[in-house]
C-alpha cells in the first residue's frame, strides 16, 4: 500500500527524466573504431569523450563487423576512422589552400584551378530503429567536434603559405567541407527500412502490458478459490499441486495468445484505417509463436506467484498492479530503453517485459529470426520457473 | 501397525512456522476399521490440524503414522486416494454446477463415464438435490451447499471418511439428513473421523470419542463409557468437564 506507490514515483521519475533531458545529459553506447594515427583521429576520439554524450566502446574491427554490431542493437551509433585520415585531410587542405592562393596570384602558379579536393568521408552507422530527430541532433554534434579540427588544420596552412603572400586571398570563396560524416546504412531489405514509429513501437509495447495484466486476474483466481474452499478440495484430491496448477496456466496461457492475436491484428488492420502506419510483423511467424507463448507463460507464472504468496484480493491486485507498471516502465514499454538513464538501464536488463520487447523488436524492426530471439524466449522461460518454483517452495512451507 | 486399526499415529506434533506453541502436541491414536470417531474440542484445540495431518494436507513436525496402512511421512498419495475429505469450508466451485463439480470431482479421482453419471445421480438422490443438479453452486442455500459438500468427500466410496464440521451452520432437517447418511455410510464399512462442537449429535452419532484441547488428548474411549467413568449427565457436561467454562477464540 506505500512501499509500492513509493517505488513507482521513484522509478517513474527516473524512467522519464531520460526525455525531458538534452542529449548532452545522455550516455548513448557507441562503437568506435579509430584507424588513424594521426592528429584527426585523435581529435574526434578526444571531441567524444569531451562530449560527454557517449558511452564510448573503443575496438579494432572490419566495417562489417561494426555494421552487424550496430544492425544487432549493441550500440546505437559505430563511428569508422579510416586509416590515413590525418595525411588525407592535411592534403586536402593543402591543395585546397594552394588552390586559393594560385587563383589569387600568389603561391604556386602551376597548381590547376580545377584541381578539386575530395571530402574525407568518416563512416557513421545507427541502429535500424534509430529516430530521424535522433540521428540529427548526433550528426550535429559530431560535426562541431571535426570542425575544430577542420579550421585548425585550414589555418595552420593559410599561415603557412600566408608567410609568402598574405593579400590576394580571394574571401568570398566559401570554404571547403573537409570532414563528412558519410552514414552508411545498417540496412539491407526494403522491409528494414522500417523505423521505430508509434505504431511499432505500441502494439507489441501494449501486448506485453496487456499480456501481463492478466497477473491480477490470475492472482485473483488463485486467492478466490483458496477463500471459497475450492482450492482445499483440490488439495485434499489425489495429484500433485503442480499438475493442478499445470492446468490453470495452460487456461490462463490461451487467453494471453488469443489477446496478443487480437492486440497484433488491430496493429495490423485497424490502426491503418485510422491513419497510422500499418504494423509490420517481420518474417518469422514461428518467432513471434515463441515469443508470445514465453510472455504469456512468464505472466502467468508471476500471476501464480502472486496469487500464492499473498492473502487478500487487494494486497494481490495492489502488488500485482503497480509491479507490471514497474516492470513495464523498467521494460521500455512507455519509453525507449537506450533513452534512459545508465542507473535504470541496468535495471531494465532484469525486468521480463523488457525482454518480451527485446524480442518483438528483434522480429519486428530487425527482421529476426527464431534464433535470434532464443536469448530473450530463454530467460522468459527462466523467469517462469523461477515464478513456479517460488510458490511451490511457498505452499510447501507449512 | 494393528490389522485392525484404519488410523494409527504416535506421538504426533505439529509446529506452524513461528508459532509460540504446537499446535498438536504429543498425540498418540487408534481408529479402528468402521468406526466412527469423533474428535472433539474447543477453538484452537487442534482438531483440524490433527486431521489435516491425518488427510495429508499438512506434514508433520514429527511423529509417525499409518492411514489405511499408508505411511503419514511418505505415502501421502495413496493416503489421498484411500480417502475421502468434507471440510469445514463448502470446497466446491460457487459458479459450476451441482453436477459440474461433483463431474471433476469424480474425475479427479478417476470415475469417468456413464458410471461416474450414475453415482452422482444417486447420491444427489439421497439427499433429496437431484432436482437441482444443473443449478449452480452459488444459488444453494447453506444447508444444500453442506450437502454436496458431503457428497464430493464419499462420491469414490473411500474407505476412511475425514469430516470438519459438517453441520456446521445448517438447519435441523439438513443435519438430520446428513447424519442419517453418515450412519449409513458406516453400516457400509466406511471408517468415519469426524470433529464438532456439536456435543449432543457427537454422543448419537460417534461411536468413539476422544476429547483434545490445547493440542493434546485429555481422554478418549467410547462415549458412555466415558461419561459414566467421570459421573455425568451427558457427553457435553463431561466436555465442560473436562476442557473447563473459560471462553476460547
Amino acid at each position: 500500500m506505500f512501499l509500492m506507490p513509493m517505488a513507482m514515483i521513484t522509478i517513474m521519475a527516473l524512467i522519464q527524466d531520460a526525455p525531458f533531458k538534452d542529449y548532452q545529459e545522455m550516455k548513448i553506447p557507441l562503437l568506435l573504431v579509430n584507424n588513424d594515427t594521426g592528429s584527426l583521429g585523435k581529435s574526434i576520439e578526444k571531441g567524444l569523450i569531451d562530449s560527454k554524450i557517449f558511452e564510448i566502446n573503443k575496438e579494432t574491427l572490419t566495417d562489417d563487423v561494426v555494421k552487424q554490431k550496430v544492425k544487432a542493437g549493441d550500440f546505437e551509433i559505430g563511428i569508422i576512422i579510416p586509416k590515413n585520415a590525418t595525411a588525407q585531410l592535411n592534403q586536402n587542405v593543402d591543395l585546397f589552400v594552394t588552390k586559393k592562393l594560385a587563383a589569387a596570384g600568389l603561391g604556386d602558379s602551376t597548381v590547376s584551378e580545377t584541381a578539386t579536393t575530395e571530402a574525407l568521408n568518416l563512416s557513421i552507422l545507427f541502429a535500424p530503429d534509430t529516430k530521424k530527430s535522433f540521428k540529427i541532433s548526433i550528426l550535429n554534434s559530431l560535426k562541431q567536434s571535426t570542425s575544430k579540427i577542420e579550421t585548425q588544420t585550414l589555418l595552420a596552412f593559410f599561415s603557412k603559405e600566408l608567410n609568402k603572400d598574405s593579400e590576394q586571398i580571394n574571401k568570398e570563396e566559401p570554404l571547403a567541407e573537409f570532414v563528412n560524416f558519410n552514414e552508411v546504412t545498417t540496412i539491407e531489405t526494403p522491409t528494414e527500412a522500417l523505423q521505430l514509429n508509434s505504431v511499432q513501437h505500441n502494439v507489441p509495447a501494449w501486448t506485453i502490458f496487456g499480456i501481463f495484466f492478466i497477473v491480477i486476474s490470475m492472482a485473483g483466481s488463485i486467492i478466490k478459490e483458496r477463500d471459497d474452499g475450492s482450492f482445499l478440495r483440490i488439495r485434499t484430491m489425489p495429484g500433485s499441486f503442480m499438475t493442478v496448477l499445470a492446468g490453470k496456466i495452460t487456461a490462463y496461457l490461451f487467453i494471453t495468445i488469443i489477446q496478443a492475436l487480437l492486440m497484433l491484428l488491430v496493429g495490423m488492420y485497424l490502426l491503418p484505417l485510422l491513419g497510422l502506419p500499418h504494423l509490420i510483423i517481420g518474417n518469422s511467424l514461428l518467432g513471434i509463436a515463441i515469443i508470445i507463448i514465453c510472455t504469456g507463460l512468464a505472466a502467468t507464472g508471476f500471476g501464480v506467484m502472486v496469487g500464492t504468496i499473498f492473502k487478500t484480493h487487494q494486497q494481490s491486485s495492489t502488488f500485482g498492479a503497480v509491479s507490471v507498471v514497474i516492470l513495464a516502465a523498467l521494460g521500455g514499454i512507455w519509453v525507449p530503453v537506450y533513452v534512459m538513464p545508465e542507473s535504470v538501464r541496468i535495471l531494465s536488463e532484469f525486468s521480463p517485459l523488457y525482454w518480451s520487447l527485446s524480442g518483438f523488436h528483434k522480429l519486428f524492426l530487425n527482421q529476426g529470426t527464431v534464433i535470434s530471439i532464443l536469448p530473450y524466449a530463454g530467460k522468459l522461460i527462466l523467469f517462469f520457473i523461477a515464478m513456479l518454483s517460488i510458490s511451490f517452495f511457498y505452499n510447501k512451507k507449512d | 501397525m494393528n490389522s485392525n486399526a484404519a488410523i494409527e499415529v504416535t506421538n504426533l506434533i505439529k509446529i506452524y512456522n513461528n508459532a509460540a506453541s504446537p499446535a498438536v502436541n504429543d498425540i498418540s491414536l487408534t481408529i479402528n476399521k468402521a468406526a466412527i470417531y469423533g474428535l472433539l474440542g474447543p477453538n484452537g484445540a487442534g482438531k483440524t490440524t490433527t486431521i489435516s495431518m491425518l488427510c495429508g494436507l499438512i506434514k508433520p513436525s514429527s511423529g509417525s503414522g499409518f492411514v489405511q496402512g499408508f505411511n503419514l511421512n511418505n505415502q501421502l498419495e495413496e493416503i489421498k486416494k484411500s480417502i475421502g475429505v468434507v471440510p469445514q469450508e463448502i470446497a466446491l466451485y460457487p459458479t459450476l454446477t451441482a453436477f459440474e463439480n461433483l463431474q471433476y470431482i469424480g474425475n479427479m479421482y478417476g470415475l469417468k463415464g456413464a458410471d461416474l453419471k450414475q453415482k452422482i445421480a444417486e447420491h444427489l438422490k439421497i439427499v433429496g438435490l437431484d432436482n437441482v443438479s444443473n443449478k449452480r453452486i452459488e444459488t444453494f442455500s447453506g444447508g444444500m451447499k453442506r450437502r454436496i459438500n458431503l457428497i464430493a468427500g464419499i462420491l469414490h466410496t473411500p474407505k476412511i471418511l475425514f469430516l470438519d464440521e459438517p453441520t456446521v451452520g445448517v438447519d435441523v432437517q439438513s443435519r438430520n439428513m446428513i447424519t442419517e447418511h453418515l450412519h449409513l455410510l458406516n453400516k457400509q464399512g466406511m471408517t468415519i473421523v469426524y470433529t464438532s462442537h456439536l456435543m449432543e449429535e457427537a454422543e448419537n452419532l460417534c461411536s468413539d470419542i476422544a476429547i483434545i484441547d490445547t493440542g493434546k488428548i485429555i481422554t478418549q474411549g467410547k462415549p458412555k463409557e466415558l461419561i459414566q467413568q467421570h459421573n455425568c449427565s451427558n457427553l457435553e457436561q463431561l466436555f465442560l468437564q473436562l476442557t473447563g467454562k473459560k471462553l476460547r477464540d
